[in-house]
Parts: structure tokens; C-alpha cells; sequence
């Protein structure tokens, strides 16, 4: 397959991501005062209707939060934070708001933020990019929503790199799961970034 | 006379970054593990004087590898290179009996440092 990584490149990556991944979830430790529960991170190469398919393995999430990722040489993607209905409930209580003093959405989108852009900026500077985001958007809360945002996004799908992460708050048995998405067009600029670095080796 | 070091690390990666950092100067025989199985496989079959011990890993993990090296009082010292770097992470390996906390990716100086601390080298 074109697309696909071979065993160096997909080491590689994953390394980086285990680092990117370090780093936000200390973050997340820290502004939940808690301790934050890593798995190695999966990676998989998807096609649209791999891609499809394995979002509607989260049926039963509820919110999911979207931010485009844009650096340079054409590294680009999107990043998904998906949460369970139980979880993003509990949010507020994990941040210590008291009731209605923000609303479940923008508890999502400040937890979200900080996991996207810690886990992306870590990642650029590893590669020595640099990313820009777009605005954060909380998607509705049904799985048909989400496929459909898939699809409005002006990348073609017909191949993404597909990057799972789970962060799970041991705690308070509060969950979410990171999803990269990485559109065919970036995959091969995603591949010649990570070549430079195994050249050093 | 030489050193025998263990490098576990599920990265092949990561594992050369450790290896490339190891000083020149300091004579090392050298073994590679890819998860915690192995590791213990390995401080069972020889004596290892100084380990670097990722911790999130497949099969077995940093935190199982260090639990079993105390539990079976076995003399190696360990020094964590990892990038799950929370300060709770950090108190748990130092508990467990882990010389220091290096995080990833770890760089030639600061390693060289760290063994000088201990005494390593």
C-alpha cells in the first residue's frame, strides 16, 4: 500500500506521539490535580470506510470536540477528542466549577484544548514545525454527526493515518479518547519528516 | 573492565537514543529489550549492573519490571527513561527502587550526568 508506514517509520512515529502524549497527559494531570492513567498509543492506516466504521466503534460517546491541526510542509490534520456521556457530565466536578458556572460545552472545549494543542506542539517541535489550529468546535452529540463532520472536511478521506490515544483518569474512572486523523495527501510529508529523523540513526 | 547495561525500551528508536548517549569513554556490553518480559528474561540469565527502563510499554510495563526486581531482590540499578513524566510517576519509580527519572527523549548530556551522580561512572 502507498500509504503505508514501514516498521522504522511507524517506530518512529509512535515514539514521538509517546513523547507528545507524556507531556499532555502531565498537563491534564496537573489542571485535574489528579494522576493520568497512558497506553501505548495505536496506529493504523484507515480507508474511508475503515474510517467510518471504526468511529462507529464510539457509539455509545456522546460529545466529541474537533480542532484542525495545520503546520508546515503540509503536515495537516484533524483531532478528535471523544468523550462518554457519563464522563462529560462529570467534568464540571473534575474541574471543581460549581453548577452552572460553565456550561458542559466549554468545560469540554477547555479540557479539550489543552490535550490538542500540548499533544501537537510537542509533536511539531520534535520535527521542528511548527502547528497552527483552527477553533475548536463540539460536535452533537450522535454518531451520525460526527461521520458527516468526517465527510464535510475539505480533506479527501479516502486514506487517513489513524491515531488513537487514551487518556484515562484513574481517579474518577474519567475517559477520553484522542483521534488523530491524518488526510492521504499529508501521509507522505508525515513519511519524509520521519525519514530525516531515521537518517540521524 | 566493562559494564553490562540493558536497554529496555519498546522503541527501536528510542532504544538507539539511549544507546548513542552512552559515553564513548565507558566500556559497556550491551543488551536490548523490547518489553518488560524480556528484560526480566534477561536480568535472570546474567548480571546487569545498570538498566534504562522505559515504562509504557507492551506486555510487561516499566512499573511491572520494577515490581518484580524488587519483589525478587534482584541487583541491578535502574534508571527510568520515560515520557509519562507526572510528578505521581516519577514518586513511584524513585519508590520502587529506580535510581532517577530521565525524560524522553532523553539527551547525551543530562544521561552522562545523571550516571556521574550515582556513581556509575
Amino acid at each position: 500500500m502507498a500509504y503505508a508506514l514501514n516498521e522504522d517509520q511507524q517506530d518512529c512515529l509512535q515514539e514521538l506521539i509517546n513523547v507528545a502524549m507524556g507531556q499532555a497527559s502531565d498537563q491534564l494531570a496537573r489542571y485535574l490535580d489528579t494522576f493520568v492513567f497512558l497506553t501505548v498509543p495505536n496506529i493504523e492506516l484507515v480507508n474511508g470506510q475503515g474510517l467510518s466504521s471504526s468511529l462507529e466503534s464510539n457509539t455509545d460517546s456522546t460529545a466529541v470536540v474537533s480542532q484542525g491541526f495545520f503546520g508546515y510542509e503540509g503536515i495537516r490534520g484533524e483531532a478528535l477528542l471523544v468523550y462518554k456521556h457519563k464522563d462529560s457530565d462529570r467534568i464540571g466536578d473534575l474541574l471543581g466549577y460549581e453548577p452552572g458556572e460553565l456550561s458542559v460545552e466549554e468545560q469540554l472545549i477547555d479540557i479539550s484544548s489543552i490535550l490538542t494543542t500540548t499533544f501537537l506542539n510537542v509533536f511539531a517541535s520534535q520535527i521542528e514545525n511548527q502547528m497552527s489550529y483552527s477553533a475548536p468546535k463540539l460536535l452533537a452529540h450522535t454518531q451520525d454527526t460526527v461521520d458527516d463532520y468526517i465527510k464535510q472536511i475539505s480533506f479527501d478521506w479516502d486514506m487517513a493515518l489513524k491515531v488513537n490515544i487514551n487518556y484515562q483518569v484513574t481517579d474518577y474512572s474519567f475517559n477520553c479518547e484522542m483521534i488523530l486523523l491524518i488526510p492521504a495527501a499529508a501521509i507522505e510529508n508525515i513519511k519524509t519528516v520521519i525519514d530525516r529523523i531515521l537518517e540521524d540513526y | 573492565m566493562s559494564s553490562s547495561v540493558l536497554i529496555c525500551d519498546d522503541s527501536n528508536l528510542a532504544r538507539k537514543q539511549v544507546l548513542r548517549s552512552l559515553p564513548d569513554s565507558w566500556e559497556v556490553d550491551v543488551e536490548l529489550a523490547k518489553h518488560g518480559i524480556e528484560a526480566l528474561e534477561v536480568l535472570k540469565n546474567r548480571d546487569i549492573d545498570v538498566m534504562f527502563l522505559d515504562l509504557t510499554m507492551p506486555e510487561l510495563d516499566g512499573v511491572g519490571v520494577l515490581e518484580a526486581i524488587k519483589q525478587d531482590d534482584i541487583k541491578v540499578d535502574v534508571f527510568v527513561i520515560s515520557a509519562d513524566i507526572q510528578p505521581e510517576m516519577q514518586s513511584k519509580v524513585l519508590d520502587l527502587g529506580a535510581k532517577a527519572f530521565l525524560r524522553k527523549p532523553v539527551s547525551p548530556d543530562v544521561l552522562v550526568d545523571t550516571l556521574q551522580q550515582h556513581g556509575i561512572m
